[in-house]
């Protein structure tokens, strides 16, 4: 199914000198999944719990698993795209290519600004935690401190990433790490607990929710937002090493390990609890899961582990938004100087701003199922027209198009693929719809006015 | 990717035989029929091209006999994509290497230039060290003159190298050279000078003339300290690389601890690659 040599090849002829210097991929296997699953973990797990079960019950397992099935059938074709198309960008860069420039522009604004929704939202779950720390600490705040404290953090993070020239590869590898011990412990536990190892009584309750399988297919739609990470990894693709290998890996290794582990906690939250109970702690509801363990120590890690897994998921995606916007502005779609770099820093200024500076404001809005939805409703446009890019240069088969990893049933994949993201958004509820058509309707407005003699297609 | 360097005035004017004009390939070492010298050690020089470094006064001619892979690196945080680094600072960065090139050209190097734009630098240091198949790596400090080197030689394990590259850079030079062997532990003296007067004797063999080279055997505590000290009284150090272990993560490689208090350049002998 790989075929190393090939994709080496053209990794080659991208990184080559071309009179202005080569460039070094440094990612590797681990980087890759780190990305990816650093990215997806502190939405599935410390935010949605909560939501989830108090929408769907028990059952809220099965929205989940629905969102993995999803995200895997996308991440085999986007990995068949990456591989033939190893350069920065991910989806955008796929779909300029594939289908033309018009879809190109609606993506690529979509994306930066599906990532900047992203970001907002799991700044305001980072902010819930900070304020469950302050709140295990004793200290106590005479306001709901979650959005303040996610405002705080946008600034934060976007002041680090303009000026931090630090490598935080190594950092996201140990977060991740850790929070992976953490949460195969607390998983692990509450497992046997629920099966009643300890001998702990637990309300029965019904698998489906007083809505049936309609409630179960709109909170799938809604915690979708929890996969939107392994698309990241093709973000980056003009990083990673040996990427005929390592991308594909990365993409749908995250998305199958996120997914179960996903599906094991929310099976464990709701044994611990009853699904209205859970949905009254919100967004931290892990926390008092952890607590009905083992008391206060559990409820600290917990409350700790979610503030690591939702920075290291609001970092990773502003950083992504600024990639979106280079992608863009080096097409020309954007003005240039979008992309200009400071030779100080090394560090996209501009970029970074433009994802910056939505995603302070789009947090203090709060409103964290809105933010979720919108960001979801983006990424599964993309999506869904990488599904179609695929089947579009398959069938076109132009000669720059040579991917050494091949999805499996590439045609059946693809096509179940994009109904199943199209199909995914009508579960959503009208408000985000309205946001979110409106971003495309936007996006399309700027190409027509900026970017209508920009031709992308097969620009390779 | 390969630069031919321009004729500097000073090659033309002096001994024309020992310049290479013709262009050299990567992992082609013998660059014209007539060589004067049997082989040019490839020595790599990292550069921080467009961190306003320059190229060390002392180096062209510490590196006068070498094949240089003269490495331009640009090291860009993760948030930014190597392609967008390149796009805005690819050229400025050629321009620059390129003028380094030329200044070791003049000096009588063959050079051969790369640029890469990287998140990582010692992945890409590490990298064009195998591909290009480099005896040492300079860590690239500032001399006046080279008129005297240390050479640190820790035991027999890849001692060839050393001589290799001592031999290949300074063979004709008139440079002075001390061979300098610190004691193993359970090594008598005199272990330590037979082993230092077999690699005088290979150096000779090789070109180097017998009355430049001195030898200093010492049963130093710290050899690292003590090489450092000595380092003062010459103008270079040649000396090889460590395995990493809990001490080198601690403080640094040896060869690092000692560029640091030298403030000299050191040639840091890298150990033969296992084949691919």
């Amino acid at each position: 199914m790989v075929g190393p040599d090939a994709s080496e090849a053209l990794t080659d002829v991208i990184d080559a000198d071309t009179g202005e210097g080569e460039l070094e991929r440094t990612i590797g296997l681990v980087g890759g999944l780190a990305i990816g699953v650093g990215t997806m973990i502190g939405a599935g797990i410390f935010v949605f719990p909560g939501l989830a079960a108090e929408n769907a019950g028990p059952a809220a397992a099965l929205s989940f698993a629905i969102g993995a099935v999803v995200a895997l059938l996308v991440a085999l074709p986007a990995s068949e795209l990456a591989t033939a198309m190893p350069r920065s960008g991910g989806g955008y860069f796929f779909i300029s290519r594939g289908l033309g420039t018009a879809p190109g522009a609606v993506v690529g604004i979509g994306l930066w600004l599906g990532l900047v929704f992203a970001s907002a939202f799991y700044l305001v779950g980072l902010g819930s935690y900070a304020g469950q720390v302050f709140f295990e600490a004793g200290i106590a705040l005479p306001i709901d401190p979650a959005v303040p404290l996610g405002v705080a953090f946008g600034v934060g993070l976007t002041g680090l990433s303009l000026f931090g020239t630090e490598n935080t590869a190594a950092l996201q590898n140990a977060i991740v790490i850790s929070l992976l011990v953490i949460l195969t412990l607390f998983l692990s536990y509450g497992s046997l607990d629920a099966l009643g190892v300890f001998g702990a009584e637990h309300v029965p309750e019904g698998f489906f929710p007083p809505g049936g399988l309609l409630a179960v297919l709109q909170t799938a739609a809604l915690v979708f937002t929890s996969y939107l990470g392994f698309a990241q990894v093709a973000t980056v693709a003009g990083d990673i090493t040996e990427p005929s290998r390592n991308l594909p890996l990365a993409m749908v290794g995250s998305v199958l390990l996120v997914g179960v582990f996903y599906v094991v906690t929310i099976f464990v939250a709701t044994s611990a609890f009853g699904s209205a109970r859970l949905g009254q702690f919100g967004e931290t509801a892990m926390v008092e899961v952890a607590r009905s363990f083992v008391g206060l120590p559990g409820a600290i890690a917990i409350a700790v582990a979610g503030l690591l897994a939702t920075f290291s998921s609001a970092n990773a995606s502003i950083l992504s938004a600024s990639r979106a916007v280079y992608a863009v502005s080096r097409d020309g779609i954007v003005p240039e100087a979008a992309s200009r770099l400071n030779l100080r820093y090394g560090t996209p200024h501009v970029a970074l701003g433009l994802a910056g500076g939505p995603i302070v404001v789009l947090s203090a809005t709060g409103q964290v199922e809105l933010l979720a939805e919108v960001a979801s409703f983006l990424h599964l446009v993309m999506y869904g027209l990488i599904c179609v890019g695929l089947i579009q240069l398959r069938r076109e088969s132009p000669s720059w198009y040579d991917p050494s990893f091949r999805c499996p049933a590439g045609f059946a994949v693809a096509g179940v693929g994009a109904l199943a993201s199209f199909a995914l958004i009508a579960f959503m509820r009208p408000a985000s719809i309205g946001v979110g058509v409106g971003v495309m309707l936007a996006a399309y407005g700027w190409y027509r006015y900026y970017a209508t003699d920009v031709e992308l297609k097969g620009d390779f | 990717m390969t630069v031919t360097p321009t004729e500097g005035g000073g090659s033309t004017g002096t001994d024309g035989s020992t310049r290479t004009d013709g262009s050299t390939e990567a992992g082609d070492p013998s660059p014209d029929g007539g060589q004067p010298r049997a082989e040019r050690p490839s020595v790599l020089v990292p550069v921080e091209v467009l961190e306003g470094e320059s190229l060390p006064s002392g180096t062209p001619e510490l590196l006068a006999n070498a094949h240089v892979v003269l490495c331009g690196y640009h090291e860009i945080p993760e948030q930014t994509a190597t392609e967008q680094a390149r796009e805005q600072f690819g050229e400025t960065g050629m321009s620059k290497l390129d003028a380094f090139a030329d200044a070791l050209a003049a000096a009588g190097a063959d050079v051969e230039t790369r640029l890469v734009f990287t998140h990582d630098e010692e992945t890409t240091i590490d990298r064009l060290i195998y591909e290009h198949d480099c005896l040492a790596v300079l860590v690239p400090n500032s001399t006046e003159r080279v008129e005297s080197v240390l050479v640190a030689l820790r035991g027999t394990v890849g001692v060839g190298r050393n001589t290799r590259l001592v031999a290949g850079l300074f063979a004709d030079a008139d440079v002075d050279v001390t061979l300098y062997h610190a004691l193993n532990e359970g090594e008598s003296p005199e272990d330590g000078e037979s082993f230092l007067s077999g690699v005088r004797s290979d150096l000779v063999e090789r070109g180097v003339d017998a009355d430049a080279i001195e030898t200093v055997v010492e049963d130093a505590a710290a050899p690292v300290d003590a090489i450092a000290d000595r380092a003062a009284s010459h103008d270079a150090v040649v000396m090889g690389e460590t395995d990493p272990s809990v001490t080198t993560f601690v403080f640094g490689m040896p060869s690092e601890q000692v560029a640091d208090r030298f403030l000299g350049p050191v040639l840091v002998v890298q150990r033969a690659r296992p084949e691919e």
